[in-house]
């Protein structure tokens, strides 16, 4: 089963946007699917443990994969860190990379929503990027214009801007 | 008290700056006050009663019980009580069911209240640490995250789990170390500590988490035929007294609630009646021959076979009461509400306008696999939220019908229980009974319950002139004289309506079938002297 639906998708993007853009500032160039699934892991291991963590992540990737086969050659650690995607980050097209990530995330995220439902994950996501600012997120009309949310998104680019000017 | 005495206890008072934490002795000593020690809501209903009125706070309790019992479910009601964003709760989650699960299932509960979530309740997964199999090292986790958070509440869900995993490395000695380690830190932590395990009764005496621990409440589940009932245990609960017994747990939408065996009557809230009336039952001959009436708060058994007016007679007596301005109950088991009432309009009596005006309340119980305690508490609730003076319990084979098998046992006990309780505090109750009319002898009731009524009217049928009639009689009246009289009446568009004097003409009429001693009175033959009621 598919769970990066378009919502997912914006969802995932949007965090995503805002670990590229906090990249962009640290100058670090590790991919934002790493801090963004890092983030996510360090928060939730304390919940649910690693091994939880593990087997979520693992699903997330065996359902990604399905969509982006290059993410086959990413690896797993046992703590449920991401393994070998500053190897890929080199080789692919930036956008495809970056679009490679969002579907990783958005899968994770649509996990959370199906086993815990939307608003137990949305507060959990604020809790890990209280940043970011989500009280506008709606999944159900989220990404639903077609374009999987890229319209959204790039209003979220101009928000990372705004963002790293402000620092 | 003496002038010494009360020179020393001026300057004890002036000694300290809350004379309220010192009491006088019957000698006009002072003495320190004793520790009052804060009771925590459960959030369960009922539970609290039960326990003797909360968890003593910083006690270190454990919830064992079989799988399915509830003990998690128990568990979060206890911290979503509890946990405020100031004392927050620490729920730490092994191995048992998985922390996204857990989630999943319990936010399915009313008392499920996700705001609190990672503010005031917060999951900490202790696998990890425990798969290590090291009981210092989950000790040593637990502290760590007990001294950072500053919890009011502390969960160990399985502690079983913990234990388990981690005996296989450890003695005895080191086991009865870690648990006396866990409990002197949580207790000076000031956490009130639950430990959820699936433990089984025989472990009880072996085990030292049973010998540290303050409180420990069971949970079972008892299969009775095709149904399941479930049961709560207090088995010890230091420094107040608790309710002991096995009380019955129901988990619904909005978690667990427990009913206690004593029905929350021990700290009775209605008010007991100082003087006792006489009230009427709506049928002024019958009236006549309770002497006046029926004692308010008497318990009056109408007892009868199929049709003979049982339910009649309760109607008229509930009518009667609100007529005189008196709040009802009237706790259906085989008609339906709206059923009831359209017979008794059709009687000449109108329930609607009182059940709209909020005096008078049906209440229907036949959903099937209650328990006697659900069902009774339901009845209270009613009773004191309308401040009833007069209930009707229509029948008691309805009630008992209602019943899951493994609660029918308990049922003359409860039902004891209920009505003591109800008719000490004023109201007054009259039930009814279907029993078989036998022609040999007049059966009052098939349940051997004539002793918890005041007050027992049994109708029947009998053969006169060809005809089957009805008769009724008062067999008994606690509160003083009765008639002794057989009198017929028939059932009418008004009810239930004595006709006749007592039959002097007959004997035998309690068997149904009497011999007639007398000239026959002038009567007509026809029409039957019973018009049907109008529907």
């Amino acid at each position: 089963m598919n769970r990066a639906t378009p919502q997912m998708r914006y969802f995932a993007k949007r965090l995503m946007t805002y670990e590229a853009g906090e990249n962009k500032f640290a100058g670090t160039k590790s991919p934002a699917v790493f801090h963004s699934c890092e983030k996510l892991r360090l928060h939730l291991a304390t919940f649910m443990g690693h091994t939880g963590f593990h087997t979520l992540l693992a699903r997330a990737l065996a359902l990604s994969t399905a969509e982006v086969p290059w993410l086959r050659a990413v690896r797993l650690k046992a703590d449920g860190s991401l393994e070998g995607l500053e190897e890929l980050q080199a080789q692919l097209d930036p956008d495809e990379f970056f679009e490679g990530g969002v579907v990783l995330l958005a899968q994770l995220l649509g996990l959370l929503v199906a086993f815990i439902g939307e608003n137990l994950t949305l507060r959990l996501v604020r809790e890990v990027w209280p940043k970011v600012p989500l009280n506008d997120f709606d999944f159900d009309n989220a990404g639903k214009n077609g374009d999987g949310g890229q319209n959204e998104y790039r209003g979220k680019n101009e928000y990372s801007g705004k963002y790293e000017k402000n620092r | 008290m003496n002038t010494e005495a009360k020179m020393n206890t001026a300057a004890s008072m002036k000694k300290t700056d809350n004379p309220a934490r010192f009491n006088l002795s019957k000698r006009g000593v002072t003495t320190p006050a004793k520790v009052t020690i804060r009771k925590l809501p459960t959030g369960v209903r009922g539970l609290d009663e039960i326990l003797g009125g909360g968890v003593p706070e910083f006690s270190f309790n454990i919830i064992a019980g079989t799988p399915g019992c509830g003990k998690t479910t128990l568990a979060h009601q206890i911290v979503f009580a509890n946990a405020t964003v100031k004392k927050p709760a620490l729920y730490f989650t092994v191995l048992g069911e998985p922390a996204l699960k857990m989630l999943r299932y319990q936010q399915q509960y009313s008392f499920f209240d996700e705001s609190k979530l990672g503010s005031a309740i917060r999951f900490v997964n202790l696998s990890d640490v425990v798969m290590k199999a090291d009981l210092n090292a989950v000790l040593a986790e637990i502290i760590k995250q007990v001294t950072a958070v500053n919890p009011g509440i502390v969960v160990v869900d399985s502690f079983r789990t913990v234990v388990r995993k981690a005996v296989a490395g450890a003695t005895e000695v080191d086991m009865q170390s870690f648990i006396q380690r866990l409990a002197q830190f949580l207790t000076s932590w000031e956490a009130t500590t639950f430990l959820v395990g699936e433990y089984f009764p025989e472990e009880i005496r072996d085990n030292p988490v049973f010998t540290v621990a303050d409180g420990l409440l069971w949970l079972s589940q008892l299969t009775e035929r095709n149904s399941v009932v479930r049961k709560l245990q207090v088995f010890k609960l230091r420094g107040q007294a608790s309710v002991p017994g096995l009380h019955t747990v129901r988990i619904n939408g909005d978690g667990l609630q427990a009913f206690s065996r004593t029905l929350g009557l021990g700290s009775n809230n209605l008010n007991p009646l100082r003087k006792r009336r006489r009230l009427s039952v709506g049928i002024p001959e019958l009236d006549k021959m309770m002497n006046g009436g029926l004692l308010e708060g008497d318990s009056l058994l109408v007892a009868g076979p199929s049709g003979t007016g049982k339910s009649a007679l309760a109607t008229q007596f509930i009518a009667e009461g609100l007529r005189r301005g008196e709040t009802a109950i009237m706790a259906l088991f085989e008609e339906r509400p709206k059923q009831y009432t359209a017979r008794a309009a059709s009687l000449g009596l109108q329930l609607r306008t009182p059940q709209e005006k909020g005096k008078l309340e049906l209440l229907y119980l036949r959903p099937l696999d209650l328990s006697v305690d659900e069902i009774t508490q339901q009845i209270l609730d009613a009773v004191k939220h309308l401040g009833a003076k007069r209930l009707v319990i229509d029948s008691l084979v309805g009630f008992e019908m209602a019943l899951a098998p493994g609660f029918r046992e308990d049922f003359r006990e409860s039902l004891y229980r209920m009505i003591v309780a109800l008719t000490s505090a004023g109201v007054t109750i009259l039930t009814t009974v279907e029993v078989e009319d036998n022609f040999t002898a007049l059966q009052f009731s098939n349940y051997a319950i004539s002793f918890l009524t005041d007050d027992i009217i049994r109708l029947r049928y009998v053969e006169i002139d060809g005809q089957l009639r009805k008769v009724m009689v008062v067999i008994k009246m606690r509160g003083g004289n009765h008639s002794k009289d057989i009198r017929e009446y028939v059932i009418t568009d008004k009810g239930v309506v004595v006709i006749l004097p007592q039959r002097m003409d007959y004997e035998g009429l309690i068997t149904g079938i009497p011999h007639q001693t007398g000239p026959r009175p002038a009567q007509k033959d026809e029409p039957a002297p019973e018009p049907k009621a109008k529907k």
